[in-house]
């Protein structure tokens, strides 16, 4: 089944398709942590944008640290509108509550602080997106998403 | 106060020698702990699952992707 998400492009309180995420360290990472006592946190769907305008897939860094994901590249150079920034790379894996869009098992992820956390806590880019089939119907403002 | 960047060192691994790797693995993953270089990958996924593997689930290593030059990323 895909998953249909709604959005009014004219209303100013919308800013984009919004689906739910549960962002987590890889199943491989929290296999071989627990066997050496470490613990995680139980998975918690956040709200994430569909950005056709990020090349990857960035999470606000209070969900990078309150979820235990892994750093692994302290640079990433970045360009946003509102200037010049620097995020950091993560290790995690991402799945879809909800739907039937497959889990991505290990992939890396920006963190930066993401100035709409009100209404989203993640952007989905370009990288997760150009896997999927998303469609929109502009007359009812129906987003279709399947892989 | 610790001010120390986390993977500094490897930074400074993978700047010395990003002009000879971008010759020879450009678009590759690399995967270094302190000044040990593990391996080129194709993949993110697999790099950092080997990784993994190789300095244990404590230990920290950086997943870089290697260009000759730092793309800046434009987010929009």
């Amino acid at each position: 089944m895909p998953l249909k998400v709604f959005w009014d492009p004219f209303s100013s309180d919308d800013f984009g398709p919004l689906i739910k995420v549960i962002v987590m360290p890889p199943a491989v990472e929290m296999d071989a942590g627990r066997l050496v006592g470490l613990e995680y946190p139980r998975p918690v769907p956040i709200k994430a944008l569909i950005d056709t305008g990020s090349p990857f897939t960035i999470v606000n860094r209070v969900v990078a640290k309150n979820f235990n994901l892994r750093q692994t590249n302290p640079h990433v150079p970045l360009r946003t509108l509102g200037g010049p920034c620097t995020g950091e790379e993560y290790c995690c894996s991402m799945s879809f509550p909800g739907s039937d869009l497959p889990k991505i098992e290990v992939m890396g992820i920006v963190a930066a602080d993401l100035k709409r956390e009100r209404y989203y806590s993640c952007l989905i880019g370009r990288d997760v997106i150009r896997n999927w089939n998303i469609e929109f119907d502009g007359r009812s403002q129906c987003v279709t998403i399947s892989a | 106060m610790d001010t120390a960047t986390p993977l500094e060192p490897e930074l400074k691994v993978f700047e010395a020698h990003r002009e000879e790797w971008s010759r020879e693995h450009l678009g590759k993953f690399v995967v270094i702990q302190d000044e040990t270089v593990l391996k080129f990958f194709d993949e993110y996924a697999d790099a950092f699952r080997a990784g993994l593997e190789k300095f244990g689930v404590r230990g920290t290593f950086l997943v870089k992707q290697i260009w000759g030059t730092e793309p800046v990323y434009f987010v929009a």
